[in-house]
């Protein structure tokens, strides 16, 4: 009795944490949504506005018709997705190297391949970037929008750290079997680790989709040109702003990566969990 | 036949785009062997970041608009094709129909660089309705700094904590700002002729001009008269006048339009006036702030000779008509005023009118003309900052220009350097 | 096929990084290294006039006292965000992981901030922030009769800053616990419990030590993005002030790369960055192992 008591407070009080965080932390997005369904001069009104009271949902229809939305959505779905792919195979496969593997030079290598976080590639190092791309002929290309960020030290790394909590008897047993080392990882170690893969996706998505200087740069199309761009587009440093055309602009360009977070939260939070060892 | 590509980056946004959009297919149709690839490229800044990597790259557009500031860096960097060259080859081509206080900002000994393509002002912005129930003549708008404290006092009201519920006046915290009141009492930013006779190797601004327009900053925000934003908080600004937070605004000429229907959908009158100037200085005249187009050097000469027609299409006066009602900034032709004039244009927004009429009064020399340097964007962060520190009471208003002008020296030899 | 080959297994490992290290070297250390010759350059911006001034740029970011000021920011602010963040986010994330109902929803709503690019978080949080007409004084002034300038004073212009950098960065360490606290066995827990442990050891003596590996990289990683990838939300909110106060240095890279266009500083910067990374990642990499706990 004292014991499911105990549990009932414990989830009332957690729900009602929950609900308060999550409404905190949410609002800055409230906000976004009522100012897109205000008229611009209104969103400028005192005392300020916490819900949508107005609901001009042409906003929305007339952001579409000042960007190409439709296309600039299917440039950055493109891009984020295989960036991702790119980042996530490589990063599987360094992180196995680094975790189960000992060979020559392996911190060293470790170590050049961490440094390149060091390095601020979104500003100092665009031009340079951009000249490679030229020798290439990548300009204005989704290979100049992809191949460049389809490794990272990042996802490395976390693989890295995750492998090394598979118990060294997994491997062990697999030698045994007979299995070699690719069969192991392809078989036992990859599944294993699909929460880790769930998140890497959801982070790398939205990391890429919200990437903005590079495709500004590198983009000579409107054609060309990813969703950020496209949101910016709306925006004015100096001239009058549209907000609820803005914010309508912005909360379609956020869309697609929420539907990504929901499709994954079931990969990468399970209710049930399995303890390697009995595999 | 193979079409003649002409690319223009621009950084006009919102709205802007479809316009520019617009007027590149009416320059096609009228010349179908010229494609013109408009592309909107970030804002002044990316634009510029933009243009540098194509440069670079060996890649470069061949009309780029760029921001009014970095015109210095421009003409040292010799990537562009002067202007007036191509105007020296083209018979066609009238100077004298375009309004010199536009041109000016962007000729140098005669020489014309870019094309003026949005040209604005800065302007004082009133409510009528906040002034007439503080007690304020609503058609006497404040013309001096004294005029300018006293109705900032009567607007001024505090609740009971001495939180403001009104306060007088905003702008944004820009540098622009003291620019232009530098410009407003006829005094330089740097010399050599404001940088127009030779590069610039001294600030000057911590003259009396600077240090009266600094003072009365000073003033206003210590007295709570004026509320300040942050660094080039332009929507910042607009939102405290339109919201009636306070009762005038210092902003852009280009937001005339949005002032009145702002004004409309928040219930009050509003005004234009000039800049206020303090009374014992002597006149001068505003400066033109915004961007022009460049041609850039480095692309093939049909292409160049291709953008040099879409620029001159674009300086047309149809063109210019259309381009100012669409986004307030001014038109550079005289012809284009004169015909907007007698339409009945300017009855019918008075406020263009103000904004007209001010460049027209302005006085036309090398301080109005506006300040020619290569470190302008830095010098412009430099004033700013200290601003703010003036503003947080960390420094006095001479200190703010004492130490601006110290460091512009200093990035004004840096940047001299490069071209010894 | 691939069999038990000795030879096979000790090139594999190199197998498994080219693609990684192809990347890499192609599209990072190439423009580094283009960047870092650039250090000992000054450069108009176009790149037409070039002076070589050997080490002046590095000369002039160590005797320089308001550069000093920002490295001081730098660390307060890294550091303050970092440990915020880790902390609130395994708190959440323990939250999150007891799956009360609703816990979908909850989880989607505190992902939301990272979705969101950092431009458009600054601009939301400046609206909220707005000293007379937004959100957070309005209820500031209901409950305390206080309109505080958030973005344009000190130390108001700092806390927001934090809060929105926090507020940025939550959901990346929430997922990461999240998945880490899903592989803490179910098992061990029940023990503990059985044991008579309280709420409080299963978290401090269990939770948090099996998940070790995934602080120790989300340590790491946040240091990374406060040092490297917050300058956008900074330039939005701040614009680095007010008068300087909130500029780190790579907000300052930014500032010379992008506004000024001086490479040959910007450059420099950037090395002095990479180089008090390094040597902060080294000492993190040896003091930090000995306390991760592996299986």
């Amino acid at each position: 009795m004292n014991i499911k008591r105990k549990k009932v407070l414990d989830t009332t009080f957690t729900e009602i944490g929950l609900i308060v965080i999550s409404f905190i932390i949410f609002s800055p997005l409230l906000l976004a949504l009522t100012m897109s369904l205000q008229t611009p001069e209104s969103v400028f009104s005192y005392p300020p506005k916490f819900f949508p009271q107005s609901f001009h949902w042409e906003n929305y229809t007339q952001a579409f018709r000042a960007i190409p939305f439709a296309r600039l959505l299917l440039n950055s779905a493109l891009v984020a997705t295989f960036i991702t792919l790119g980042k996530v195979v490589t990063g599987v496969l360094a992180g196995y190297a680094f975790a189960n593997f000992k060979f020559f030079g392996r911190s060293y290598i470790f170590a050049f391949l961490f440094a390149t976080l060091f390095l601020p590639a979104e500003t100092v190092m665009i031009v340079p970037l951009f000249m490679v791309m030229k020798e290439f002929g990548w300009i204005n290309t989704y290979w100049a929008l992809i191949i460049p960020f389809t490794a990272s030290a990042t996802n490395a790394f976390l693989f890295r750290q995750h492998f090394r909590t598979i118990p060294s008897e997994l491997e062990d047993a697999a030698k045994i079997d007979g299995a070699g080392p690719m069969k192991f990882f392809l078989t036992i170690l990859l599944p294993l680790s699909k929460s880790m893969i769930g998140g890497v996706v959801i982070i790398n998505f939205v990391y890429s989709w919200n990437m903005y200087l590079w495709p500004m740069i590198v983009s000579m199309e409107d054609k060309m040109k990813t969703v950020q761009v496209g949101v910016k587009m709306l925006i004015s440093g100096e001239g009058t702003n549209n907000w609820g055309i803005i914010m309508a602009g912005t909360l379609i360009a956020v869309l697609p990566t929420v539907v990504v977070f929901l499709a994954l939260q079931n990969v990468f939070v399970k209710s049930l969990v399995r303890s390697g060892v009995k595999g | 036949m193979a079409k003649t590509k002409v690319q223009f980056w621009h950084a006009m946004s919102g709205w802007r785009i479809d316009l520019l959009n617009s007027m590149a297919e009416d320059f096609m149709e009228l010349h179908p062997d010229i494609e013109v690839e408009v592309q909107y490229t970030g804002s002044y800044n990316d634009t510029l970041n933009k243009l540098i990597a194509g440069i670079k790259a060996g890649t470069p557009p061949n009309v780029v608009q760029v921001y009014e500031i970095g015109t210095r860096s421009m003409i040292d960097g010799q990537i562009a094709v002067p202007m007036q060259d191509m105007i020296d080859q083209d018979p066609d081509f009238d100077i004298a129909t375009f309004m010199p206080q536009v041109l000016n900002y962007y000729r140098i000994d005669g020489k014309l660089y870019s094309m003026p393509f949005n040209s604005s002002n800065a302007i004082l912005f009133y409510n009528k309705t906040m002034f007439e129930e503080a007690g304020l003549n609503p058609d006497k708008p404040p013309r001096n700094y004294e005029e300018l404290k006293q109705a900032c006092a009567a607007l001024t009201e505090k609740d009971k904590n001495g939180n403001i519920v009104t306060s007088g006046i905003t702008w944004n915290l820009h540098s622009w700002f003291f620019e232009q009141m530098l410009a407003m009492q006829d005094a330089p930013l740097v010399n050599n002729n404001n940088g127009r006779a030779a590069p610039p190797t001294e600030a000057l601004l911590d003259n009396e001009a600077g240090m009266k327009f600094m003072t009365l900053w000073n003033e206003l925000t210590e007295k709570d008269y004026m509320i300040n934003t942050k660094k080039e908080d332009w929507t910042g600004a607009r939102k405290l006048f339109l919201s009636q937070k306070v009762g005038m605004l210092i902003t852009s000429t280009s937001d005339v339009v949005a002032m009145m229907d702002g004004a409309e959908e928040n219930n009050f009158e509003v005004g234009a006036a000039f800049l206020p100037t303090p009374k014992d200085s002597p006149k001068g005249g505003a400066i033109i702030g915004g961007g022009s187009l460049w041609l850039i050097d480095g692309n093939p000469d049909e292409e160049t000779k291709a953008a040099w027609e879409f620029v001159k299409f674009m300086a047309e006066a149809p063109q210019q008509i259309k381009w100012h009602e669409g986004t307030g900034y001014f038109p550079v032709r005289k012809d284009a005023v004169e015909q907007l004039l007698f339409e009945g244009y300017y009855t019918e927004y008075p406020d263009h009118l103000v904004a007209l009429m001010q460049l027209l009064f302005s006085k036309q020399d090398y301080n109005t003309n506006g300040a020619i340097m290569g470190v302008f964007p830095e010098f412009r962060n430099t004033l700013e900052n200290n601003v703010e520190k003036m503003i947080n009471g960390q420094l006095t208003p001479e200190e703010v220009l004492e130490k601006t002008a110290e460091t512009t020296d200093d990035l004004l030899e840096e940047y001299n350097e490069l071209y010894e | 096929m691939k069999g038990k080959g000795i030879n096979f297994r000790k090139i594999l490992p190199f197998l498994l990084l080219i693609p990684t290290l192809f990347v890499i070297i192609t599209f990072i250390y190439i423009p580094a290294a283009d960047s870092f010759e650039m250090s000992f350059n000054r450069e108009n911006k176009f790149g037409t006039r070039t002076i070589f001034v050997g080490t002046e740029n590095y000369g002039k970011i160590f005797t320089d006292p308001e550069y000093l000021s920002i490295f001081g920011f730098t660390a307060v602010y890294v550091g303050l965000t970092v440990f915020i963040t880790v902390f609130l986010s395994f708190f959440l994330a323990l939250l999150l992981n007891k799956n009360v109902p609703g816990s979908y929803v909850y989880r989607a709503l505190i992902f939301i901030p990272y979705a969101v690019s950092p431009a458009i978080a600054g601009t939301l949080w400046t609206f909220m922030l707005d000293p007379v007409a937004g959100h957070v004084n309005y209820i500031i002034t209901a409950l305390f009769g206080q309109q505080i300038a958030w973005l344009t004073t000190e130390p108001y212009a700092f806390i927001a800053l934090l809060a929105a950098t926090v507020w940025k960065m939550l959901p990346f360490d929430i997922v990461f616990y999240i998945a880490g606290l899903q592989s803490v066995p179910d098992d061990l827990l029940e023990s503990a419990t059985l044991d008579g442990a309280g709420a409080f050891t299963k978290i401090w003596k269990i939770k948090f030590p099996l998940v070790s590996p995934i602080t120790f990289y989300l340590v790491i990683m946040n240091i990374i993005a406060a040092m490297f990838r917050s300058f956008a939300t900074i330039d939005v909110m701040t614009g680095g002030g007010p008068g300087g106060y909130t500029t780190t240095m790579m907000y300052k890279v930014y500032l010379d790369a992008f506004s000024y266009q001086k490479m040959g500083i910007a450059s420099a910067e950037s090395v002095v960055m990479f180089i008090m990374m390094a040597i902060v990642t080294v000492i993190y990499f040896i003091y930090g192992q000995k306390n991760v706990y592996y299986r």
